[in-house]
């Protein structure tokens, strides 16, 4: 049954639309994890989960009630916006606020967000079961070309694409994108500047976590989803960050255009079951030999 | 030795024997569940020698269970037991060292979340090695009795509190602490960090390599995503923090509670078995981050308002 | 006789000169003073000496051996231990666990945790911290703490001790004691000393000979009343002039 690996499969159309697809919904996740590590340097391990709860919203709303996934992605983003300003206004807000707490959290963020993460997805499962669930939305095929694609991937690619431009505007453009870039730049030379680092901080969760449940919506559309779902999301996007650097909204663009084409190329190439082992392999040797791309400063222990 | 620490020892050495008389007293339900007091003990004690001592907070250790795991089950009806689980053991060991020259360069969350992705990566290897050899699972026949897989383990038990214990009232021991408390100023007292660190590293490998050895054993069959599973890490994490890791009480402190609310929940309700793990992590790390036998210490030791502001006991990774 | 011989010894930051063709030597037993205004390289240089840091050129001699590019726990193993300007205590534990894990680990590596808990209760009395064994160190005030840093790098048992602004957010009184406490300790381990510090009038009464840094370069050495008068210290001082 083993495909023989082939030469002309690199330049199969088909599998650039795949990678172009994935890489879409790895930046919309990497942007914001990007915005919300660079501005409080926590690092969110239960960022993924944000990616699973946008996909049961768009399931549940189609599933129970019929709703356009399109529509749920509106509400998917106002829920994932509202709980990062109340995630931030109830609890990150007051972590900052005593130095003592701040250090604690800073030194064992890792710990307390896997904890949240486990939290989370085992929520979802007790009150969706553990299964595997989709739904047929737009399931028909378009020939372009020579390119066969499903109408809800070409969708779903769509408006991931059109989110990061906007994005990308926003922060060319608007003065709280530029106060957002400003601040993972240097926290204290912004407040220093004039910027209200407090009120940019809610716009950076805001924004941070509304854009993952957007792309949860948009992976529901074209995948199966499950309440485990998030984790892998939130490794592709630390490697992405890293790739990118901390900050760089175009370095997300393109690092996630990288993993996404190493990750389709390599799993057509090698075997499907190569896919995670690539995905680790490229989280740790980016780890290792670009930690800075992380941070900005070292990190390493000398 | 001191008198306390003679009285000590005697009991201990008593505990253990009552230990070693379980198997004539309990059924085969509950031998099992004694067995996996004795699993989670090992695990945790290992870990809190390590990552206890040192803050340098490993979130991989499955890697090492699952690796003793797959030597064991390799070496199968190749070479007898008594030695392919040590020899899991010595090469979760030596895992240890290769991953540990150069993780341990790397210092805080990002030392955590490294351990975690390199025990995923080789879990995935595992998966497709074991794929391209064509296996799916491993089934083990004729392994020893319950009995005997619980006396093995009530020794590693044992023996990973001993290490503990050694180890702490050691050189390697203070040099971990200073480490843990800061790195440079260690060196400047001629602390060989790196030298520390990855030793101290091997040894917390190698009884969870051996756990896993006899895990396997005892389940019969061996499927890399189930010995490998990144919920193993979690879990010894939570014991451990939830105890108090740097005491040799804290870890079975945490185990004791753990068998408990499994045998409470993971057969009715894993989720919510899982759900309470995480939210006794969360909240341990960041209230009683000196873990239940250090809080309780420090009601103990007359707590004296005085001007200290961290919990001196706790594990805190530095940033 | 030298016990330190530094040559040419020389540290940039990304470009950035920290030091420039340091060179000079320290017998045994001697206490040489180090001056210079902030940022001058005073520390630069002990970090370099003490293996912190990699100097960038030059070499450096400690007993006859070349100690330049070796790990700083290589060259405290051999006898050189310093204290951290902004001090480093091992804050979570013991005051009495910091000096035993020096003790442990330092020149003298003591065998057994008894021995190393000896030594570190005598230099503790030395200091005037005994009553302070058990408390954890982040409970210290600063005095406190910077007689810690003392005491931990007498515990790790050197020959050459570098003290880093231990006298600096001192009352004056503090100050007298500390420098009482300084020259007891010189006398009774036969230490050689190395003092960096701002208070010309301590270094004065401490040393035999100062060396100026300025802007990463020595501009001076000699006796005390040598320095004082040398017209480029005083140039140099002109506008930080605290003597
Ligand atoms: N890690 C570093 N990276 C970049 N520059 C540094 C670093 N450490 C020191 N410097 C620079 O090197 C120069 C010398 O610093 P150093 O700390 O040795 O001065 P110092 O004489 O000890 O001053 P002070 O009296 O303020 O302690 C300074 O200009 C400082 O800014
Ligand atoms: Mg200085």
């Amino acid at each position: 049954m083993e495909e023989v690996a082939d030469v002309s499969l690199i330049l199969s159309p088909q599998l650039l639309a795949a990678a172009l697809v994935l890489a879409a919904f790895y930046a919309l996740i990497a942007i914001g994890l990007n915005l919300v590590y660079g501005a409080m340097r926590l690092l969110n391990v239960a960022h993924g989960e944000l990616v699973m709860l946008g996909g049961y919203i768009a399931y549940w709303g189609f599933a129970r009630w019929g709703i356009s996934p399109l529509i749920s992605a509106v509400f998917a983003v106002a829920a994932g916006a509202l709980l990062g300003v109340l995630l931030y206004a109830t609890i990150i807000r007051r972590l900052f606020r005593s130095t003592r707490m701040l250090a604690r959290v800073e030194a064992n963020s890792l710990l307390v967000f896997f904890g949240v993460s486990v939290v989370i997805q085992n929520v979802m499962a007790v009150a969706f079961t553990a299964d595997q669930r989709g739904f047929s939305y737009m399931d028909g095929v378009l020939t372009i070309g020579s390119v066969r694609i499903e109408e809800n991937r070409l969708l779903a690619l769509a408006i991931a694409t059109v989110a990061c431009v906007a994005c990308a505007l926003f922060f060319r453009y608007a003065r709280s994108g530029m106060a957002m870039r400003a601040i993972i730049q240097q926290r204290e030379a912004a407040a220093l500047v004039g910027i209200d680092v407090d009120r940019i901080n809610i716009q950076v969760f805001a924004l941070g976590f509304g854009l993952a449940a957007l792309a949860g919506t948009l992976v529901s559309m074209t995948a199966q989803i499950s309440p485990f779902m998030g984790f892998p999301f939130t490794v592709s996007a630390f490697v992405i960050i890293i790739l990118g650097g901390l900050g760089n909204l175009l370095g997300s663009i393109l690092g996630a255009l990288m993993l996404a084409a190493v990750e389709v190329y390599g799993a057509a190439l090698i075997s499907p079951s190569f896919r995670s082992i690539l995905v680790y392999g490229v989280f740790i040797a980016a780890l290792l030999l670009r930690p800075q791309g992380l941070l900005g400063r070292s990190i390493a222990a000398r | 030795m001191t008198r306390q620490g003679w009285q000590t020892g005697l009991v201990l050495v008593a505990a253990t024997a009552l230990a070693a008389a379980l198997p004539l007293a309990l059924g085969t339900y509950s031998l099992g569940v004694a067995l996996d007091l004795m699993m989670w003990i090992a695990l945790a004690e290992s870990w809190a020698m390590f990552s206890g001592l040192s803050g340098y907070v490993s979130l991989g250790h499955a890697v090492f269970y699952g690796v003793g795991a797959y030597v064991t089950v390799l070496l199968w009806q190749v070479l007898p037991l008594w030695f392919s689980v040590p020899l899991g053991g010595l090469t979760a060991a030596a895992l240890a060292l290769l991953l540990g020259w150069p993780c341990l360069r790397v210092r805080g969350p990002y030392f955590v979340i490294l351990t975690l992705g390199i025990s995923e990566f080789i879990k995935y290897a595992v998966i497709s090695t074991e794929a391209a050899l064509g296996r799916n699972g491993r089934l083990l026949i004729g392994t020893p009795s319950l009995t005997v897989l619980f006396e093995a383990m009530l020794a590693l038990a044992v023996l990973s509190m001993a290490v503990l214990q050694i180890v702490r009232s050691a050189r390697l021991g203070a040099g971990l602490l200073a480490i843990r408390e800061d790195e440079v100023a260690a060196e400047a007292v001629g602390i060989n960090a790196t030298a520390v660190k990855l030793s101290a590293f091997a040894m917390s490998a190698f009884i969870p390599g051996m756990v896993g050895g006899l895990m396997i054993l005892r389940s019969t069959y061996f499927e890399p995503m189930q010995a490998f599973s990144p919920t193993t890490s979690f879990t010894i994490v939570t014991v451990a923090i939830l105890g108090g890791s740097d005491t040799v009480a804290g870890p079975l402190l945490g185990s004791l509670f753990l068998v408990l609310l499994s045998e409470l929940l993971w057969t009715r309700a894993p989720e919510v078995y899982m759900i309470i793990l995480g939210v006794l992590l969360v909240a341990f790390v960041l209230f009683v981050p000196e873990g239940l036998v250090g809080r309780a210490g420090r009601f103990l030791r007359a707590p004296k308002p005085g001007p200290s502001s961290r919990d001196h006991r706790a594990v805190v990774i530095e940033p | 006789m030298t016990l330190l011989r530094l040559e040419d010894v020389g540290k940039s930051y990304g470009g950035v000169a920290a030091l420039r063709g340091l060179s000079f030597a320290v017998g045994p037993g001697e206490i040489v003073g180090l001056m210079g205004a902030n940022g001058a390289g005073k520390t630069t240089a002990f970090s370099l000496i003490a293996g912190t840091q990699r100097p960038s050129e030059g070499r450096i001699w400690f007993d006859g051996k070349r100690i330049d590019g070796k790990p700083a726990y290589a060259v405290a193993r051999l006898g050189i231990a310093r204290t951290f300007q902004i001090v480093r205590p091992f804050a979570g534990l013991t005051v009495i666990d910091n000096l035993v894990i020096a003790a442990l680990y330092g020149r003298l590596r003591e065998r057994s945790r008894g021995a190393a808990e000896a030594r570190a209760r005598e230099i503790l009395a030395e200091v005037g911290l005994a009553a302070d064994a058990t408390r954890p160190a982040e409970t210290l005030t600063l005095a406190g703490r910077k007689r810690l840093e003392v005491a931990r790098a007498v515990a790790a048992g050197p020959r050459l001790l570098l003290l880093d602004e231990v006298l600096a957010g001192l009352t004056a009184s503090e100050v007298a004691e500390a420098l009482d406490m300084i020259r007891a300790l010189h006398r009774r381990r036969r230490l050689t000393l190395v003092v960096i510090e701002h208070v010309m009038r301590a270094l004065t009464q401490l040393c035999q000979r100062i060396i100026v840094l300025h802007h990463g370069a020595k501009i001076a050495e000699g006796s005390p009343a040598e320095v004082v008068v040398d017209q480029r210290v005083i140039d140099a001082y002109l506008g930080t002039r605290k003597l």
